[in-house]
């Protein structure tokens, strides 16, 4: 776009100021974790352990059931994960791909609230769980989070780039609708599908207000919650606190590695869609 | 549909009526497959959305306590209350200012970077991806990170400044600096974001037209506000947007940062998320937490329409 040598020469070092602006934090915590806790409160510090050491994951899984946290997480996220798969594909599926009454409409609500975050609505939610007793249970903490506004637009995009054509071939073969949803349209989707689902997990994962709210005991934290928990209640104990981190940041960094393209990708069409 | 339907409409009157039946049969398990896929997602979708941001609306007139029998309706007392209600206001002015240095700093710099980038395509991919990973790190793990770094006595960000002869400071104690140091924060973890966006829509931009430009005689400055720029006006408008909103909510990171550390309790900084959590989860007055929720709700949704009037297409 810009061929001059002196731009040419200014971009470079922009983006190497900051990459390590962005990097260096995230290098820092992890090599923090292996640190033995008198070298972390060396002045001054030190960048990478001396002596690496597992003794801040035995502390904080000592202190904290953690791996109990994790594993919750892990539960929420992927419940999450399918229901937002499965209702985004099949509303954006029939959006895109049937005319009905109030279809216009209908979309346009489901567009308009998108751009309402949990925070505004939470205390009805938090009211409803309550009516029913159901505070404190994996129920309550996946149920704001079965559906997604923007996974719906997002599919309609993509299933719309799908021909109308093989659907009618497929029907005049007498497929009923269900088999073309399960059979040709989540196929031809499954890419887009992949970029919702790493959203999905990944808003689950980081989801802190909503477990912050509705969990009242120990063993229902989530990784982000006892995290904090144990942060607010430790806070010298910043070598098992950098620890904990890992165990939040650890997951988020494999799915990113594995599923950068679709990321990449779904950021690329979301961004188109402005 | 014209490929399938041609074949069928060519014979004469028997296969036509057929013709017709079947699209009449057709239609009618089309309505059954829409009712039934799409109704039950519409309820959950009205149950999990449609009906808490109307019961918030409803919940601001009363004075709702979830402890409580009785749960009076009162008017716009719960908004009248407000008006008095000195830590939502410092809330409020905190959130804006902590919102408008984040939204102009992260999109400002993005902006910049990803432009740059353009002129280093080779290794644009590379550093997209250094840039990514804050973006994929959760915000209280994001926020634990900086705040050891921030640490006035142990921590990283004084050390360097104290070996370049500059004193001490408390970054999160004092009132002034705190809101600096959440902004750093948050530019941190939402640049990369937006510098991969930016990339998208700069490779959209046809390499002809700057070419053209380049034949004319333009500089890379007369290129840049004549034909980058408004060529990323939705693409801007579509960050801008979605800045805003994460910005106008942010919570977890001030919850993390604003807890005590090593001995120095940090200044406690307030954000608008974390009055209507006060509210209406420690206080249990989810009535007044409505009106505040009603109330930052119709800011933001202005703040929008601004925004949207502002970055229109001509």
């Amino acid at each position: 776009m810009f061929k001059e040598p002196s731009i040419r020469f200014s971009a470079w070092v922009a983006c190497s100021v900051l990459a390590l602006f962005t990097m260096l934090p995230c290098v820092w915590i992890l090599a923090t974790a292996f640190k033995t806790a008198a070298e972390i409160n060396l002045w001054p510090p030190t960048f990478l352990p001396h002596a690496p050491t597992m003794e801040n994951f035995q502390q904080l899984l000592r202190e904290t059931p953690f791996l109990r946290y994790v594993f919750n997480s892990l539960l929420i996220a992927v419940g999450s994960t399918l229901s937002i798969m499965l209702t985004s594909s099949l509303a954006g599926f029939i959006f895109a791909k049937y005319r009905f009454p109030l279809r216009g409409l209908l979309f346009m609500l489901i567009l308009a609230s998108a751009i309402i975050p949990l925070e505004a609505y939470m205390v009805p939610l938090y009211i409803m769980v309550f009516k029913v007793h159901m505070l404190n249970t994996f129920e309550a903490l996946i149920f704001p989070l079965m559906i997604m506004t923007f996974g719906v637009f997002f599919m309609r995009q993509v299933i719309m780039s799908i021909p109308d054509d093989l659907l009618e071939a497929a029907r005049i073969d007498g497929a009923s609708e269900w088999w073309i949803y399960l059979r040709i349209i989540l196929y031809l989707s499954k890419s887009g599908l992949m970029a919702i689902g790493v959203f999905a997990f990944t808003q689950a994962w980081a989801n802190f207000i909503w477990p912050l709210v509705v969990v009242s005991s120990g063993d229902m934290y989530t990784t982000e919650l006892g995290l904090a928990e144990y942060q607010r209640a430790f806070f010298t104990e910043y070598g098992p606190i950098a620890a904990g981190a890992v165990f939040s940041i650890v997951p988020m960094l494999i799915v990113f590695a594995v599923l950068r393209r679709h990321i990449m990708q779904g950021i690329a069409t979301s961004g188109m869609k402005g | 549909m014209s490929g399938a339907t041609q074949p069928l409409a060519a014979p004469p009157l028997a296969p036509l009526a057929r013709w017709r039946r079947a699209w009449g049969r057709m239609q009618r398990n089309h309505i059954v497959f829409v009712i039934s896929a799409l109704g039950p997602i519409l309820a959950l979708f009205v149950l999990i959305r449609i009906y808490p941001i109307l019961e918030t609306i409803r919940l601001s007139f009363y004075n709702y306590n979830i402890t409580q029998r009785r749960n009076p309706f009162v008017w716009f007392n719960n908004y009248i209350r407000l008006f008095d209600d000195d830590p939502f206001r410092t809330a409020l002015l905190n959130t804006i200012a902590f919102s408008a240095l984040s939204v102009v700093i992260t999109l400002l710099l993005a902006l910049a970077v990803a432009i740059l980038l353009r002129s280093i395509e080779h290794t644009a991919p590379t550093f997209e991806l250094l840039f990514y990973v804050p973006v994929v790190i959760p915000w209280v793990p994001a926020a634990v990170i900086w705040k050891w770094i921030y640490d006035p006595a142990y921590g990283a960000l004084n050390y360097v400044l104290s070996s370049l002869g500059i004193p001490k400071l408390g970054w999160l104690q004092q009132p002034h600096l705190i809101l600096y140091a959440i902004v750093a924060v948050s530019v941190w973890k939402l640049v990369g974001y937006y510098i991969v966006i930016y990339g998208v829509g700069l490779r959209g931009i046809p390499e002809e037209l700057l070419e053209a430009a380049d034949l004319d005689g333009a500089s890379a400055w007369q290129k840049l506000i004549h034909i980058v720029l408004p060529l990323l006006r939705p693409i801007i408008l579509f960050t801008v947007v979605t800045c805003t909103i994460i910005c106008f909510n942010v919570f977890a990171p001030v919850y993390v940062l604003t807890a005590s550390s090593q001995g120095a309790p940090a200044y406690d900084f307030k954000v608008v998320v974390g009055e209507i959590y006060q509210n209406a989860f420690v206080f249990y007055h989810m009535g007044y937490a409505g009106a505040q929720c009603v109330v930052v709700l119709l800011f933001v949704m202005s703040l929008l329409a601004v925004q949207f009037l502002a970055f229109r297409e001509k």
